[in-house]
Formats: structure tokens, sequence, C-alpha cells
């Protein structure tokens, strides 16, 4: 079980051209900012790669590469490195400029993609269960964002009201 | 009796707000170790997860939680 395992075979994927971009989401990118919590899965956004031939790529693509590696599914998740992987397609503008504006971390050699802090903490704004609503508390107590640039995501995603409420709500604000 | 109880409240002191503190204060000592570290150390709770689960046959194989709704704007109605 090697969590630095998925982020080379992510590598892999987008070297040999299956996806022409990846981010690590959810529990596992909030780890790079704030301390680690335990996670069932590895949620990554991907985004593909244009093809004239077809517009809607099937995601048995990615598992039959997967599979030539030994990865085996596991309900909806591939298991890479031990660890149950998520891949999701961007489903909204928000997902898809957080793909976009992801950055690069180098892990003891190893490169891996993730979402800013500040785009967590948005995502988590919009997804708005509790648990999402709790890690963007840590985000805001541990300090880890850059309240400016956080922001202005959150206003011009239209999730200013949300943010309203959740200080309401938390931040006694 | 009275004995232990004196141990007990030389060990720990049940000041709340010290306690608290002291959580914090652990938790941004995690936040701040090296990516490569807590990541080593989500492979450890992974590992004991499945080793827990493993050794519970009683209980449904896989471990669920409420699937994010990436990307869905929630209704009023929801929160």
């Amino acid at each position: 079980m090697n969590i630095q395992g998925v982020f080379e075979m992510l590598n892999r994927m987008e070297a040999d051209g299956l996806i022409s971009r990846y981010a690590i989401g959810g529990a596992v990118a909030a780890t790079f900012y704030l301390e680690p919590v335990s996670t069932l899965d590895v949620d990554v956004f991907i985004a593909f790669k244009a093809q004239p031939e077809s517009i809607i790529i099937s995601p048995h693509q990615i598992f039959d590469y997967l599979q030539k590696f030994g990865c085996k599914m596991e309900g909806e998740h591939v298991v890479i490195s031990g660890w149950p992987v998520q891949f999701l397609p961007p489903t909204g503008p928000l997902i898809e400029e957080a793909l976009a504006r992801a950055v690069e971390v180098d892990i003891e050699g190893i490169p891996a993609r993730v979402f800013t802090a500040e785009y967590l903490a948005a995502i988590a704004l919009q997804t708005g269960r509790a648990k999402d609503k709790a890690r963007l508390l840590q985000f805001i107590e541990a300090n880890a964002l850059d309240s400016s640039r956080f922001e202005e995501i959150v206003n011009r995603r239209g999730l200013g009201r949300q943010w309203q409420k959740f200080q309401q709500q938390f931040l006694g604000s | 009796m009275a004995e232990v109880s004196a141990t007990v409240s030389w060990l720990m002191k049940f000041d709340i707000n010290a306690i608290v503190k002291s959580k914090e204060a652990f938790r941004l000592r995690l936040a701040a170790l090296p990516v490569a570290e807590k990541l080593r150390l989500l492979d450890a709770m992974r590992e004991r997860a499945v080793t827990i689960r493993g050794a519970n046959p009683t209980e449904p194989r896989g471990v669920r939680e409420e699937p994010s709704r990436y990307g869905s704007q929630r209704r009023e109605a929801d929160e």
C-alpha cells in the first residue's frame, strides 16, 4: 500500500496520452495542506484528450489500460497500489477551473498534481455535506487559505450566498 | 482509592481549555509535517482500516460513505 504508486500511475497515464490532465482532489489533496485524515479512496479528476471520432470517451479505456498493470476493479473504484481510486470528470465550471489551475508538487522525486487549497475549500463549500463543511473549517482554522483568492473564486463562481451563510453559521460573522 | 485519585489528578488536568489548545497544537504540528510524511500516515491509516475491516467478517466488506456530489449546487432545502 503506497499512495505514491498512485501518483506514478497517474503520471504514466498522462505521459501515455490516455488523459490530458489529472489533479488529485478530496481528502488526499487536503492532506497536502492540512493534517492527514483517514480516507477511503483517492479522488482523481481527469480531463480527456479531445478525439475527433468520439465526443464521449468511455471509462473502459482507462480500466483496460490499468488492468494491464494488474489493477483491479472494486465497485466504482480501480485499485492502484492498494488504494481505491475514483476517476471523476469535471462536473462544472468550478471543478474545470480547479483542474486547469492545479499545482504540481514534488513528493520525493515523484510529481503529483493537486488542487490548490483555495479551490479545495471552494469545492467543499459548493458540495456542502457535513464533512465538507468540517473540511472548510479546517482550512480556515489552520490558516491554510489565501482569503482574497478564495473569496474571488467564491464570488466568481456564484457561491457568495453559501459563503455568507457558512460564515454566519460557523464563524459568527 | 485516595491515592489513585491523587495520581490521576497529578497526571491529568481536566482543564478543557488546555485540552483544546493542546489538540490544536498537535493538529498544527501534524499539518506542518512534510507532505511525503503525511502521505505515509495516510498509507498507515488505510492499512489499519483494511485490517480492522478484514477482522470482522460479519460486517459488510465494502465501507460506504455518502458519495460526493461534486459540482452540484445544494438547494436551500438540502441545508
